[in-house]
């Protein structure tokens, strides 16, 4: 038996070794699916974790798939310092959306990460309450009137405070400053996803149950709740010139948003480098191409859409 | 002895709340998420020092960075053969026909056909899951950590297997990697390696040698004596007698140790896409993300499929076993024959899929994700619509009668009451060097400034734990008394022990909402199984001499499990509670994703704001400390009790 287990072995060995020498002598599908590859190389894009992201960075991987024949690889990673990590590494060429105000600053300061512009889109986040509490309490949308509602936001995981429904961990989020120095008599509870937002919302209501979370603009929750902006909670108004500093009153800047590209694809200077610095839209146009994403369209599809339909905006990324 | 201990517990589990009462708030060390302590400010400080240092350092030069390169290319490597297009390439180097038939041909030869058909089959349904290139992105990691742990862990579980010394000074470090939650050593790995396959294949490979050094030591250890006594008698000097005698009789050991080694790389399918693994895990990050729980669950049944494949394939192997009657000439003949043509059939898949587009590239066309997904979405919002306001009920349920209780008695009494507690519950159950022990381990999270948020993840992980035992204790005893039972529970408790718990977190988050309650019932999900295993083994390894005796004398059933059944098999269900508590730590940690707060959430944001990192890197280091407080009080419980 053992005698036969070995010689099985060594037939396995020579069958496989048969079909890689096989492989590397036969003649390739390549040649005859003549590869498009353009003057354009391989790089990779950052896929980070909101829908919004998903819009932008899908069409960008398309317009260079097809128009300048580069590979694009997308790796779905974590916004902020793993990004920045990775594309010092030399994995991630492009971050086409970041939000967080010059965390990426010891990565520049090192030559590794280039900011390569703004991408058009404005980011605005605040705290909001489900849209028929702000109809059925006009007053609610005040940050002084908030502790007088703070029992209807009472949860099982809010330790007899109102539950406040923060954004995800790698978001900007000064949650507990606000509560505190607004002595809101509210616990923050660490949501943790988009995902977790979305459903709170929409649960809220269709429920007419109470609902304080975190929401930004552009994000494709506003399509489906049509008057989800009437429940902006407005607080006093921060200097906000020094993050590290800023105080809890502060309610939360308008933040116009960065594309982040790698040494190595700034280097490069070739088609891909100039698509994605001169890559521009606006909010409108990624919520278009995000309610299609989660509408169930693939997001090949829903960037192709957006292309098809808009060959003059395109055109002027490409230079042309 | 017995009486004395449980009064003692009770006595101090009274004065623990009397002081938690009286002194309610105090000293609580509670620090908000944003705020950093001078120790953890310290440790951020260093690990921005080492990013600075990885382009410029020595160790960095000529240490880490190639050992990051050599990784990487090896990965890329097997990427290239079966996953992504090799350089100049549009298409990998062997394209699906050729994986197909090469899988089936060595699975076919190596065991039998059935497997073989078995294994072809739950490869195309990951074809068809539309997860083919994640699916092959998986197996070359997977091979690729696999390969790289064993090189490294048989060689050593050998060598531990011929010397005590050896095995003594390994055996606390195995023990520690036993313990340690994924999500703990993934951000200190990433920090050296950066993000990536490297990264994430040291992870799984950090996850998965321990398991191939125990189990190759062990074949060692455990081989018959006899014949190594007479190779030695007979004047072989060491290394014949490891290599003509040890080795072979040992290797069908070894060969189911592969088998355990794969199948941790396979369980860390996921988590590893956390730090940048291509594969399977991908997909099943993002659906958590988007919350679309069908595309969690295609991704999700692809990894099952995976897992199955290798696990069904590598096992055969390990199971084969050599017939009484020796094979005729006819049949050795006839075996070859079959087994020549099957190969002469890979290599043909392998032409084909070089020179054919269709069989290169998986057809598109060829799918059943919109329906899987469709299916699974339209069931799981049936689900929430309906049951909603009974989840949500058991969850507040939950949460008031035992959570929030617990929550305050561990987190709003001053530190020094919980940790005085938590030693005066080692010194009851595990003795004075257990006591020791948990003392300084204790100490080491109060000085690591996370003390608060380490006792909301201790309520997590108890009331897990608790509500783990109930269900697991229950199942266990019905397996454990009906072979019918364990028949039926089988398959899921092998499902539920594959089936990453990041597929279920999706829909749990459904269900309960982003609350602590998720992770929790995350937690028990994923640990049952392994409970109700050792629950049963325990059970059915009671003598049934004793329970014959009890049944003539006239017990009833409910007296036989009760006075005779679980006392016999105490031990067992100590070491199955340990089991239960570092499973539902390692998931409740990963609960930070929704909503559960604690030090998992640290982690986390630990890992996406740099000015966090240092405390995400100490709690890590935190829940470890937590993990082996209990692990080692409840060892110790063990030991005592046997």
């Amino acid at each position: 038996m053992k005698s036969l287990f070995s010689r099985r072995s060594a037939v396995v060995t020579v069958v496989i070794a048969a079909a890689l020498v096989l492989s590397g002598c036969s003649k390739s599908v390549n040649d005859s699916a003549g590869g498009a590859s353009g003057d354009c190389g391989s790089y990779a894009i950052a896929m980070h974790a909101w829908g919004g992201y998903t819009a932008s960075a899908q069409v960008v991987a398309e317009v260079a798939k097809k128009e300048l024949g580069c590979t694009i690889t997308q790796t779905t990673l974590d916004e902020g310092p793993t990004t920045y990590d990775a594309m010092e590494a030399g994995t991630i060429d492009v971050v086409i959306e970041d939000w967080g105000g010059g965390r990426w600053k010891e990565w520049t300061d090192r030559g590794a990460v280039v900011e390569a512009g703004l991408n058009g889109n404005v980011g605005l986040i605040g705290m909001y309450v489900a849209p028929w509490m702000a109809e059925k309490y006009p007053d609610i949308t005040d940050s002084k009137n908030l502790n007088k509602y703070a029992d209807l936001f009472k949860t099982a995981d809010s330790a007899g405070k109102g539950a406040w429904f923060e954004g995800p961990a790698g978001y900007t989020t000064i949650g507990e400053k606000m509560v505190s120095a607004n002595k809101l008599n509210f616990k923050v509870i660490f949501s943790g996803s988009e995902a977790a937002l979305v459903d709170g919302f929409t649960k809220a209501e269709a429920n007419k149950t109470a609902f304080i979370g975190y929401a930004w603009q552009p994000w494709t929750l506003f399509a489906k709740i049509p008057n989800m902006e009437s429940g902006h909670v407005k607080f006093p108004a921060n200097d906000w010139s020094d993050p590290a500093k800023a105080s809890g009153l502060t309610d939360y800047p308008e933040s116009p948003l960065v594309k982040l590209i790698s040494k190595n694809l700034n280097d490069a200077n070739d088609a891909f480098t100039s698509l994605v610095k001169n890559f521009k839209w606006t909010n409108d146009d990624q919520n278009g191409v995000a309610a299609d994403i989660e509408g169930g369209m693939t997001p090949e599809a829903a960037a192709q859409k957006w292309i098809d339909a808009h060959a003059d905006v395109v055109a002027t990324w490409l230079g042309k | 002895m017995k009486v004395r201990k449980s009064y003692l517990l009770l006595g101090s589990v009274t004065i623990w709340i009397l002081l938690a009462r009286l002194l309610h708030g105090k000293n609580t060390l509670q620090l908000d998420t944003y705020e950093n302590t001078a120790f953890t400010t310290f440790v951020g400080e260093k690990a921005l020092e080492l990013r600075g240092n990885r382009t410029g350092s020595p160790a960095f030069i000529y240490f880490f960075n190639p050992i990051r390169a050599v990784i990487d290319g090896f990965v890329q490597f097997i990427r290239n053969i079966i996953a992504v297009p090799a350089p100049n390439s549009v298409i990998p180097i062997i394209g699906w026909l050729g994986v197909v038939g090469i899988v089936a041909f060595v699975v076919f030869a190596t065991s039998q056909w059935k497997t073989a058909l078995l294994a072809t089959s739950l490869l195309l349904a990951c074809g068809a899951l539309g997860m083919w290139q994640f699916t092959m992105d998986s197996i070359a990691m997977t091979l690729a950590a696999v390969l790289l742990s064993l090189a490294i862990g048989i060689p050593l579980g050998i060598w531990a297997g011929l010397s005590d010394r050896v095995l003594k000074i390994l055996t606390p470090f195995l023990d520690l990697a036993q313990i340690l939650p994924t999500l703990v050593y993934m951000a200190p790995i990433a920090l050296v390696f950066m993000i990536g396959a490297a990264s994430a294949t040291i992870a799984t490979m950090i996850y998965a040698i321990p398991i191939s050094i125990r189990i190759t030591s062990h074949a060692i250890r455990n081989l018959n004596q006899s014949p190594v006594e007479a190779s030695e008698s007979m004047g072989s000097t060491r290394k014949q007698t490891l290599t003509k005698v040890q080795i072979p009789m040992a290797k069908q050991m070894i060969v189911l140790g592969i088998n355990q080694t794969v199948m941790a790389a396979v369980s860390f399918v996921v988590i590893a896409a956390l730090i940048g693994a291509p594969g399977l895990g991908k997909p099943v990050i993002s659906a958590l993300i988007i919350r679309n729980v069908g595309q969690g669950f295609v991704a999700g049944f692809a990894v099952v499929f995976l897992a199955i494949l290798l696990d069904r394939s590598t096992s055969a192997v390990a199971k084969k076993q050599a017939s009484f009657v020796p094979a005729t000439a006819k049949e050795i003949m006839r075996r070859r024959i079959i087994v020549g043509i099957a190969g002469a059939g890979a290599v043909i898949s392998v032409f084909m899929s070089r020179t054919m587009l269709w069989a290169a590239v998986w057809p598109k066309e060829v799918t059943v994700a919109p329906q899987v997904e469709r299916f699974t979405n339209n069931a799981t919002n049936w689900i929430l619509d309906n049951l909603y306001i009974f989840t949500v009920g058991f969850k507040d349920f939950i949460s008031y009668s035992i959570l929030n209780p617990l929550e305050s008695l561990l987190s709003a009494s001053p530190w020094y009451v919980t940790v005085a507690m938590i030693v005066a519950l080692a010194l009851i159950i595990g003795g004075g060097r257990t006591a020791i022990l948990a003392f300084v381990l204790a100490m080491g999270i109060v000085l690591s400034g996370l003390w608060y948020e380490a006792m909301l993840t201790l309520t997590q992980t108890i009331v897990g734990t608790l509500l783990t035992m109930i269900v697991g204790m229950a199942l266990g005893i019905w397996t454990g008394r009906s072979d019918r039972a364990e028949r039926v529970l089988r398959p899921f408790l092998d499902a539920g022990q594959t089936l990453p718990a990041f597929v279920y977190l999706v829909p749990m988050l459904g269900l309960f909402g982003p609350t602590r309650f998720t992770a929790i019932a995350t937690g028990i999900v994923y640990s049952i199984p392994i409970v109700v295993k050792i629950v049963c083994a325990g059970i059915r390894a009671v003598p049934h001499a004793l329970v014959e005796a009890a049944t003539a004398a006239g017990s009833t059933t409910r007296q036989i499990i009760t006075k005779v059944q679980l006392p016999a098999a105490k031990k067992t269900i100590l070491l199955a509670t340990n089991q239960g508590l570092i499973y539902v730590l390692a998931v409740v940690v990963i609960g930070g994703f929704v909503g559960s707060g604690g030090l998992g959430y640290l982690v986390i944001v630990g890992n996406s704001k740099p000015e966090l990192q240092g405390k995400g890197l100490i709690a890590g280091a935190a829940i470890l400390l937590l993990g082996v407080i209990f692990d080692r009080i409840m060892q110790a419980g063990a030991r005592r009790s046997s």
